[in-house]
């Protein structure tokens, strides 16, 4: 064989492996970001469940009731074992309290992390350090994945007017009720976690003076991150843990 | 590249194809475990805060 024809040989064999190689490393990659990270998230977000649960039934030991005390259905909020206030515990990185949102199905339960940096969010959703607490007069505002570690906000988009948002964190169980459909908008809408939401287009927030409001926020489109998606909700009960039964914090 | 991996690879057929497969899991392990983590958070998927920069860190002072 002539030398040229052996050296070309090798060209397209050496140029044709590359071409297999990084296709399977795409591949690869985007089983990873499908499917490992949501892996991943499972685990972690379980973690932090359980430390919180944990936490919780360590503050004080749950008065002696009956085991089998009625407990409301779903989609009441998940009830924590009787314990003193923990609400101080708004640790960078830690998880203070467990988020239900009905319309989001039955199952969905997710951490409440403080922090917003992308690795509290692979383990959970984000509360921005510099909005309120839970209860408190101003703004809680709270980040979440829309897509990958476990899709928390996939359906982000179906809430509606009067859906409720649940979190417990451990001593006091909230209840926030959406007040309108998700509003899309910028990234740099920074207005919408402020104490009193203003966001760019006026009006888009029902809200024209203090008061206890929740803020969600997620990427829009879904995959991608041109735009932000966010929902507000208004503080409309507040219960201590102990008027409900004992229930651990896992459905 | 391939071919010469498997030619200087010891041992018969089999033995090969055993190393072989071990190196492709270690390849996969490095990949999972280190190259992905890394280039993930270039994706747009993490951007899920308002943050004026679109970068992923918090609003108004907050931690990244």
């Amino acid at each position: 064989m002539p030398l040229g024809m052996r050296f070309t040989r090798l060209l397209v064999r050496i140029v044709s492996e590359i071409c297999i190689t990084v296709g399977a490393v795409l591949l690869l990659f985007v089983a990873y970001v499908l499917i490992w990270t949501g892996v991943k998230a499972d685990s972690a977000v379980q973690g932090q469940l359980d430390r919180l649960e944990k936490r919780w039934s360590q503050s004080t030991p749950p008065p002696a009731r009956p085991e089998a005390s009625a407990t409301p259905p779903a989609p009441a909020p998940a009830p924590a074992p009787a314990r003193t206030p923990t609400a101080d515990a708004y640790e960078d990185g830690k998880p203070f309290a467990v988020m239900r949102v009905p319309r989001f199905g039955d199952g969905w339960e997710w951490p409440v992390l403080q922090g917003v940096g992308a690795a509290v969010l692979k383990r959970g959703l984000g509360h921005y350090p510099s909005t309120a607490r839970l209860g408190e007069e101003g703004n809680v505002a709270v980040a979440g994945h829309r897509r990958t570690y476990g899709d928390p906000f996939r359906d982000f988009p179906e809430l509606r007017d009067g859906d409720a948002v649940l979190l417990n964190d451990g001593a006091t169980r909230y209840t926030y009720r959406i007040v309108a459909r998700p509003y899309r908008t910028v990234p740099s809408d920074v207005g919408v976690v402020e104490p009193v939401p203003r966001p760019l287009r006026a009006g888009a927030a029902p809200f024209d003076g203090p008061g206890r409001y929740l803020t969600l926020t997620t990427c829009d489109p879904e995959w991608g991150s041109s735009h932000r998606l966010v929902a507000w909700a208004r503080l409309e009960a507040k219960a201590s843990v102990t008027d409900g039964g004992t229930r651990a914090v896992h459905s | 590249m391939y071919g010469w991996i498997w030619r200087h690879l010891p041992g018969n057929a089999w033995v090969r194809a055993f190393i072989s497969l071990m190196l492709l899991l270690a390849v996969v392990y490095v990949l999972f475990q280190y190259v992905f983590p890394w280039a993930e958070p270039l994706l747009p998927f993490g951007d899920v805060t308002v943050d004026g920069d679109g970068a992923g860190a918090g609003t108004a002072g907050a931690d990244k």
